[in-house]
């Protein structure tokens, strides 16, 4: 996050939210401070769309939750992150559809991005993920110069100070996810043995140098920490096609289920808290989301969080 | 006068572009976006045929992958060692370097050259008798493998070293010049990945060494050494198609047999065709222009430079004795845990027999997993490729390695069954492993497990973590079944230095099953 990123949502939290509620604030008395709050009151926006066309799905939530043209300034610097971590193909749903990454690259450059990069630090092999999720032959198959889908170059990791991290103080960090002007997350909902689930805020390993494994031994409070830093302009859960078990690599199609929905949100916990339903899960049984609601980075609350759905 | 192309030009010219087909083959031994590799440096050995023939020896079987090799000794048979001159990539790096080496003038003893077919001779009874040997003298072999395990990697690292350095600390007008061209090298020559090799150093010493050799005489180990060159030098005498001295009394100035750079030219001005490799430099620069290539008679040879009765013997002997010693070796019966083959690999004693340690399996893993054993396998093993899953595991849909493979020692396995191919079998050290030692939570081995159902799975137990409190944490198992050894979750082990899950060879599924007969199999 930038200090310009910084000080804009340090203005907008301390102003807004006091005087709505006539309380003083700040970040570390979020927790019971919300619930003393109405819990009628939303505090985020999550668009839900459903259906099989996976372009017009994805323009769809993005509309609902403002338009493209309200996060994408003309001229900005875009990331797309997906999840394209494994060897395997869209159908096994181990890795973020290629057309919904596609579909969210178009949108920046209607919206006028002057630049769009898409890249993931993978588990396997990088050529063979990138090209097998069909992430990468669907943006070469754009054919357009500001939009590029590059593999990770070492050179560019970063030892970053994470300032509010409680367990994790700094870590290698790439440098275009840091730069960018309107960084967009775009996991692919999934099970995980050790998180539970794999969703925004467990997708950020992605641009994370190192020795990543370590980070497993306090995964939530780690992941949580890293979201502290690194704040998405949007986050966009693909849950097209959601893996229930043998997650994350997942390689069987018995244990993918096809559930054609799409949402996206502003803020990553509350879009991580709305995909954890989708496996019939509580948002409070994933760690990593609470464990960032818990340092005020966003609310699981799900009756803070305003539904827009269209199916 | 009428000015004509010197006939040394066109050698030079096809040597060159020999050369670049090569270089561009072995680059394009990688992974290129699809499955199935379209072309690869492996071509180069299956158009060897003294690989073909060692092969062919050691495993009794007819290899169908080296047919091209029957093609290249018709040649031979027409036209005598002219690969030797105008092909192989080995002599022209030789004669592109000679400038470095200098003129001299040493003296040898006469019957270094036989030093070719006695090892020619052992390298084959040697293969008969289950002594591989092919791939420590021949010189595609050494050539690609130090290419593979040293040069190629090293330049790639100074390459990015070199941009490492401008990317970080050079000016921004430095970086607009310096980054294209950085990625320009990426995309055509540079390596995707930075690769180690255990035996880095013992592949490029060898390769070093028959460059050293320039020193002691001009293309020494192809007068001396090369076993390829003595079996294509056998065929040469058939040859109707030679370069001959057309003056059988020639004043012998003696110009010519300086000039010679393969020794071919005697005193008298004579041509040996088995040390000929019509390198054509006697034709142009004869003061009288008295040698020729075409159909022409040629001097009476003695076979093989003259070896004696009792060095032909002798040799045989040795190389059908020595294979006896070696096989008395605890792991003949009993394979080293530690030696976990490419998946595809035959049965040891056939695999040995066939593999020529080009390296080339290395050069296309992805996941630079394979590396030269030491003596895992044995002495004779030495350079075979070997899986080392801490420094690269092997990828789950990956089959490259067994579609290089020249020979056919590691099979060409469709998808689905190298995906049930056993090569090891991983199991847990709890003592070091984190959920069991100190009660955290890890299972980075679970999440990474290709197959599915996963072979390593979980279950939550109560423990005490190092502070003595008791936690839940979820401790990984393995499902033996279904295991297949690719060994990710050791490469992935977060732990600091030795992984605490392990692949050993035990269980490998390739002693159970039958040889097929040819490397299509």
């Amino acid at each position: 996050m930038d200090r310009r990123r910084f000080l804009q949502h340090a203005a907008k939290w301390s102003l807004s939210l006091p005087l709505l509620l006539h309380w003083p604030f700040s970040f570390n008395s979020c927790g019971p401070f919300a619930e003393a709050a109405p819990a009628t009151l939303p505090l985020a926006t999550v668009g839900v769309s459903k259906g099989k066309d996976y372009p017009a799905l994805v323009r769809q939530v993005i509309s609902l939750i403002g338009g493209m043209k309200s996060f994408v300034k003309p001229g900005a610097k875009v990331v797309i992150k997906p999840n394209i971590s494994f060897d395997r193909t869209p159908d096994l749903g181990a890795t973020t559809h290629p057309l919904v990454v596609r579909t969210l690259a178009e949108l920046a450059l209607e919206a006028g991005a002057s630049q769009v990069k898409i890249f993931d630090r993978t588990c396997n092999e990088a050529r063979r993920s990138y090209n097998n999720s069909g992430v990468l032959p669907a943006i070469e198959a754009m054919d357009n110069s500001k939009v590029r889908c590059e593999y990770i170059d070492r050179r560019k990791f970063v030892t970053t100070p994470i300032p509010q991290g409680k367990s994790l103080k700094s870590w290698d960090i790439y440098q275009d996810a840091l730069e960018a002007d309107c960084y967009i997350n775009v996991p692919v909902a999934k099970q995980h043995g050790l998180a539970g689930l794999t969703l925004g805020i467990k997708n950020n390993m992605g641009i994370l140098g190192g020795n990543r494994g370590q980070l497993h031994r306090q995964l939530n409070q780690n992941l949580a920490d890293l979201a502290s830093l690194i704040r998405p302009t949007l986050t966009v859960i693909d849950a097209t096609r959601i893996l229930l078990r043998n997650g994350p690599s997942g390689g069987r199609l018995k244990d993918v289920k096809v559930s054609d929905t799409v949402l996206a949100s502003t803020d990553p916990v509350a879009a991580d808290a709305f995909a954890t339903m989708l496996f019939d899960l509580a948002p409070h049984q994933i760690g990593s989301t609470v464990a960032a609601a818990d340092m005020g980075l966003g609310t699981m609350d799900l009756n803070r969080i305003r539904r827009i759905e269209r199916i | 006068m009428k000015i004509t192309t010197p006939p040394t030009l066109w050698r030079r010219l096809s040597q060159l572009l020999f050369f670049i087909t090569f270089m561009v083959l072995f680059i394009h031994t990688d992974y290129q976006g699809q499955d199935q590799l379209s072309g690869a440096v492996n071509l180069i050995f299956r158009i060897d045929p003294l690989v073909t023939l060692a092969a062919t020896l050691a495993t009794r079987t007819f290899i169908a992958l080296l047919i091209p090799a029957f093609f290249l000794l018709l040649a031979s048979l027409l036209l005598g060692r002219w690969f030797c001159g105008w092909v192989c990539p080995m002599g022209t790096l030789l004669d592109g370097c000679r400038p470095l080496f200098g003129q001299r003038k040493a003296s040898l003893p006469a019957a270094l050259p036989k030093m070719r077919y006695v090892l020619l001779l052992i390298i084959l009874v040697g293969a008969c008798f289950g002594l591989p040997l092919v791939g420590f003298f021949d010189p595609f072999a050494i050539l690609v493998r130090g290419l593979t395990m040293a040069l190629y990697p090293a330049f790639g690292l100074a390459m990015e070293n070199l941009f490492t350095f401008t990317y970080q600390q050079g000016p921004a007008w430095l970086n607009m010049v310096s980054e294209p061209i950085y990625h320009f090298l990426r995309d055509t020559v540079l390596p995707f990945d930075q690769k180690v090799f255990t035996l880095a150093l013992p592949a490029i010493a060898m390769l070093l060494a028959v460059f050293l050799l320039e020193f002691v005489q001009r293309r020494f180990f192809c007068r001396n050494i090369c076993p390829l060159g003595a079996l294509l030098g056998l065929a040469a005498r058939c040859a109707p198609w030679r370069v001959a001295n057309r003056q059988p009394e020639c004043h012998a100035c003696g110009q010519c047999s300086n000039l010679c750079r393969s020794g071919a030219i005697d005193q008298r001005s004579q041509v040996n065709s088995e040390r000929c490799i019509l390198c054509l430099d006697c034709l142009s620069r004869c003061p009288n222009q008295h040698f020729a290539f075409g159909r022409l008679k040629s001097q009476p040879l003695p076979v093989a430079e003259g070896l004696s009765r009792r060095a032909f013997v002798g040799t045989s002997l040795a190389g059908i004795a020595t294979p006896f010693l070696f096989a008395v070796r605890p792991f003949k019966r009993q394979p080293e845990p530690a030696l976990i083959r490419p998946p595809g690999a035959l049965a040891e004693d056939q695999f040995l027999g066939r593999c020529v340690r080009c390296g080339e399996c290395m050069q296309v893993c992805i996941g630079n997993a394979l590396h030269p054993a030491l003596t895992e396998a044995g002495f004779e093993g030495l350079f075979t490729p070997r899986l080392i899953p801490r420094i690269g595991y092997c990828e789950y849909q990956c089959t490259l390695c067994g579609q290089v493979c020249p020979t056919g020692a590691i099979r060409r396995l469709p998808v689905p069954e190298k995906q049930t191919t056993v090569i090891g079998i991983a199991h847990f050290d709890r003592n070091r492993c984190l959920p069991f030692a100190k009660g955290v939570p890890c299972i980075v081995c679970e999440e990474h497990c290709p197959v599915s159902p996963k072979a390593i799975r979980f279950r939550e137990v109560a423990t005490h973590n190092e502070q003595g409190q008791t936690v839940l944490v979820k401790q990984p198992y393995m499902v033996d079944d279904l295991c297949i050894g690719c060994g990710i979750c050791e490469n992935k082990c977060p732990l600091p230095g030795r992984s605490a899950i392990v692949v050993t060879s035990a269980g490998e599924s390739r002693h159970q099953k039958l040889l097929p007969s040819d490397g299509y199999g």
